[in-house]
């Protein structure tokens, strides 16, 4: 790596006097993001250093990826510049957590596993379960909008985040939303972060609902012959009894597929939701094995798209059409010649492989592109590793078509980080 | 572009019915459910499509013409009010729903669809539309996603904005864009969250596609009867912290209680402080241990009777009371006035304790309805709009319930949105930071500023010419 410039040598300085020399060091091999390397990493005790880092970048025109620990910085496209990483993981207060309110404010660093620990001490959760819990920051969750299996009952991000504080690209401090569950004051910050890759300002804490824990969870598995017929039973699982989640689980090469079903809440809830899903399944001719510990299978499930491999690609669909979006992955993976484990979200239409040859990544997504098998697909590198980066150009883009928004997205990411300094180029259509 | 020849042009593209000019008629369009100030706009445009909405928007665009969407004036913020905007855009008329995907659970509606509309057409299909205004057999979509609407079952479901994946937005330069879709999960921000709920502000919504949800299989709907607001707001602080989510938990005060008791019997005891109404849905199984659950925590909370609806029809008249509460109320005074705020749930007996101050100091009678698993407060103000001081008093009453609010750490508006009621309270809740970002935001969809202007977002600009039109009511 090249010795910092002046400019970098001028922040760097400005960095040091303002946080302290412990935040800031030079960046190492381990620090680059997508094989783009930063020429130092500032580490914020808390969110008023944040501010300030981000200010200084302002000021030097500096570009920045905010990280929490850098377990899903492999998502998006690569940035366009970087000069500073922002770890943002020191900053990781739960700043309250109001039970009777059911509501949460936290920083931007504070890992699941550690809110979790803290609002379970009073019976509740945020129900959003994205993979590496202990390793997935809350800034993360929200600018990388992370979910896992129990998406499938209690929404996204999305429908969970109630407030936000951010520092723009102007290095000012923009907060929206609030903490209360239920507000319609001026329009929705909040949302506009959520999978925005950091890239219209850094998250320096927000503000979840928060749910009562279901005191008991079962679940159910079945398997049948094709991702076909899986999507179908899955479908009809979920019209006999309202699952907490519900996945399809798959290899490419073998055809079998299992059907997951997994339900929550009063222990005589969930034991009427496995009778009658084991009913339902033994109606179409199918064996339903009660599964052990299913809190743990939803947690290894949850998993997946940490997988060694060396992409995860996704496919986001109609529910009815997940099991049709596997068998596309799991064609085009062999007609590559890869090896690909396959899982699906059926009730929201999430279909993903995990591929494990870094050169065959850019050709099984072409493959899949050009069949196009079902138009309203989108389909997506949801992560690869820094190798397989540099391959995904042209129609092998990471986000592919980024659609008719583009012109206004664009305009928010000016009307937020007017220089582009925040993440620049990770975004679809290069925004 | 004189109104005679816009008129015209506008006539060419929605059909002579389709343009209002008449001042007589125009009448009918100078207020919304916020009767507090008037301002007819000088033509109405009624749209028949999509299609014609854009074509509209286009040639208001070429004329650099300022426009306010309506749906069908429900709204209690001011939203519609006219403001420096000569034409108003209605798409009432967008009346068609236009796919139903039952395996999916997604519907396209036009904007003019009617909230209960959306539920009629699929309950056959044990499915539903989950946000469920007071209003909802009148209100309309278009108006239901500008103003990201919210209902009694909203505690458990959520509000619109939950369950809207994607809007078809006319951009006021007349541009068609599509946000979203029946596809979750698109990649980049979430532009259809940010839209649901900007009342109009960055353009017409002309289409959207809705989640639809699984109808209850079994439910419960209790009726706990209080002394007192504060016994009753205990109570719902308890049921909370139990771990039962119930689909809705509604209270109504005396004052309400009173009035609907009047209006349909429906066997409220006219002594009572507060009532809470309470509605547990989701599988049979379990039901009624939830049930007996929440009635162990409203006995507790000395409250002195429980009724169960025991069949639909009773459990229908508990709603139809509490749903048409309003106007009820309305029935008390000449005029009554909504307002809307939130606190944390926590802070539910604070907020009705000041709510009480308010009423003594300005003399003024103000019921509550609350969806109080929320939070959300709707204290109902009832004047007369010829007393010019009383109705000073009632403004004045607003503000301070909504300060309040905002001291205990809730918001400006849980539902009814910020409209022009509440845009000078907005600094209360937002930095000047905050506040700029929402303009630069606003002007990356309307960079002219001709989409609904002066709603929302203060604007530093406003000059009172821009606000002249408009009468304060009766004054
Ligand atoms: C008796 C009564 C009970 C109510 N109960 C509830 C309740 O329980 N919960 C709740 O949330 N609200 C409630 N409301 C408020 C109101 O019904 C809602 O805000 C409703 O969504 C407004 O819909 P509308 O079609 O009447 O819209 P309008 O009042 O016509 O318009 C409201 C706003 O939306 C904008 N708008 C309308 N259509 C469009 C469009 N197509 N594109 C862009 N912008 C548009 C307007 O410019 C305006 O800013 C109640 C109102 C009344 C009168």
């Amino acid at each position: 790596m090249s010795a910092p410039s002046g400019d970098h040598a001028a922040a760097l300085a400005a960095l040091a006097s303002e946080l302290g020399a412990d935040a800031v060091r030079e960046a190492g091999p381990g620090d680059l993001v997508d094989g783009v390397a930063p020429f130092a990493v500032v580490r914020p005790a808390d969110a008023e250093q944040a501010r300030r880092a981000v200010a200084i970048a302002v000021r030097g025109g500096i570009a920045l990826v905010a990280s929490g620990l850098g377990r899903h910085l492999s998502i998006g496209a690569p940035p366009r510049h970087l000069g500073l990483l922002l770890r943002m993981d020191r900053v990781d207060r739960v700043v309250e957590h109001h039970a009777a309110d059911m509501t949460v404010t936290v920083e931007a660093g504070c890992t699941l596993a550690a809110l979790d620990e803290r609002l379970r001490r009073a019976g509740q959760w945020l129900p959003l379960d994205p993979p590496a819990p202990a390793e997935t920051t809350v800034g993360g969750l929200v600018a990388a909008n992370l979910a896992g299996p129990l998406r499938a009952s209690q929404g996204g991000v999305r429908d969970l985040l109630l407030g936000i504080e951010t520092v723009s690209g102007e290095g000012v401090v923009v907060r929206g939303g609030g903490r209360v569950v239920k507000n319609v004051a001026g329009y929705d910050l909040p949302r506009l972060h959520v999978g925005a890759l950091g890239s219209l300002g850094v998250v320096l804490a927000a503000t979840f609902k928060t749910v009562p824990v279901p005191p008991g969870e079962g679940a159910v598995e079945v398997e049948v012959a094709s991702p076909r017929e899986a999507c179908d039973l899955a479908l009809a699982l979920r019209d006999a009894f309202e699952p907490a989640w519900l996945e399809l689980v798959a290899e490419a090469g073998g055809p079998a597929t299992r059907v997951v079903f997994g339900c929550a809440g009063l222990p005589p809830e969930v034991a009427c939701g496995l009778l009658r899903a084991r009913t339902e399944t033994e109606a179409r001719g199918h064996r339903a094995v009660e599964v052990e510990d299913a809190t743990a299978l939803r947690a290894r499930l949850a998993e997946f798209p940490l997988r060694e491999a060396a992409a995860i690609l996704r496919v986001s669909t109609l529910p009815d059409r997940t099991g049709l979006a596997l068998e596309s992955l799991a064609r085009a993976a062999r007609d590559c010649g890869v090896r690909a484990p396959l899982s699906a979200q059926v009730a929201s239409g999430i279909a993903r492989a995990a591929i494990a040859d870094a050169v065959a990544v850019a050709p099984v997504l072409r493959a899949l592109r050009a069949r196009r098998e079902d138009p309203d697909a989108a389909v997506v590198v949801e992560r690869a590793s820094a190798e397989v980066k540099p391959r995904l150009v042209g129609d092998a883009d990471p986000w592919g078509d980024p659609g008719e928004s583009l012109a206004l997205v664009r305009g928010v990411k000016r009307a937020l980080d007017p220089g582009g300094i925040l993440s620049p180029g990770r975004l679809p259509g290069g925004v | 572009m004189a109104t005679g020849i816009l008129a015209r042009r506008l006539r060419a593209l929605v059909g002579d019915d389709g343009v209002v000019d008449a001042d007589d008629v125009l009448l009918v369009y100078e207020c919304d459910g916020y009767t507090l100030e008037r301002a007819a706009p000088e033509l109405v445009v009624l749209p028949r499509t999509p299609a014609e909405t854009a074509a509209v928007v286009r040639l208001l665009a070429e004329e650099r013409v300022a426009f306010v969407p309506r749906g069908a004036g429900t709204g209690l913020s001011g939203g519609t009010l006219p403001l420096a905007a000569p034409v108003m855009v209605c798409t009432s008329r967008l009346r068609e729903i236009e796919s139903i995907d039952l395996r999916n659970r997604r519907l396209v509606a036009q904007a003019g669809v009617v909230n209960s509309w959306v539920t009629r057409a699929v309950q056959g299909d044990r499915l539903l539309y989950a946000p469920d205004p007071s209003s909802q057999t009148a209100c309309t979509i278009g108006g239901n996603v500008a103003e990201n609407s919210g209902g009694p079952h909203t505690l458990k479901y959520g509000v619109t904005v939950n369950h809207v994946l994607g809007v078809e937005l006319v951009l006021p330069s007349g541009e068609v864009v599509r946000l979203g879709g029946a596809v979750e999960d698109r990649p980049g921000p979430d532009l259809v969250g940010f839209v649901v709920g900007s009342e109009g502000t960055l353009g017409i919504t002309t289409r959207a596609t809705l989640r639809l949800v699984r109808a209850p299989e079994a439910v419960r709907t209790l009726l706990a009867i209080f002394d007192s607001v504060d016994a009753a707001s205990e109570a719902v602080s308890d049921v909370i912290a139990s771990g039962i989510v119930p689909a809705a938990l509604e209270m109504m005060d005396r004052l309400v209680l009173q009035a609907v008791e009047q209006a349909f019997s429906a066997g409220f005891p006219a002594d009572a402080g507060a009532v809470l109404l309470v509605e547990l849905d989701g599988p049979a199984a379990g039901l009624e241990e939830q049930a007996e659950a929440v009635s162990a925590v409203c006995r507790r909370n000395g409250s002195r009777e429980i009724r169960v609806a025991r069949d639909e029809a009773e459990r229908a008249l508990l709603w139809k009371a509490r749903k048409r509460a309003f106007g009820a109320v309305g029935r008390l005074a000449p005029n009554y006035c909504t307002q809307d705020g939130v606190v944390p749930r926590s802070r539910l007996p604070e907020i009705v304790r000041a709510i009480a101050a308010t009423a003594e100091r300005h003399r003024l009678r103000i019921g509550n309805l609350l969806h109080a698993g929320d939070g959300n407060i709707h204290p109902v103000i009832l004047f007369d709009e010829r007393d010019a001081d009383e109705v000073r008093r009632v403004i004045e009453a607003g503000h301070e319930i909504l300060a309040a609010c905002v001291a205990l750490g809730g918001s400006l508006s849980g539902e009814h949105g910020i409209g022009v009621e509440k845009i000078g309270q907005m600094p209360l809740l937002f930095s000047p930071d905050d506040l700029l970002a929402m303009t630069r935001l606003k002007a990356v969809f309307d960079p002219e500023g001709r989409a609904n202007p002066h709603k929302v977002v203060p604007d530093a600009k406003v000059c009172v010419e821009a606000r002249a039109p408009r009468r304060q009511a009766a004054m």
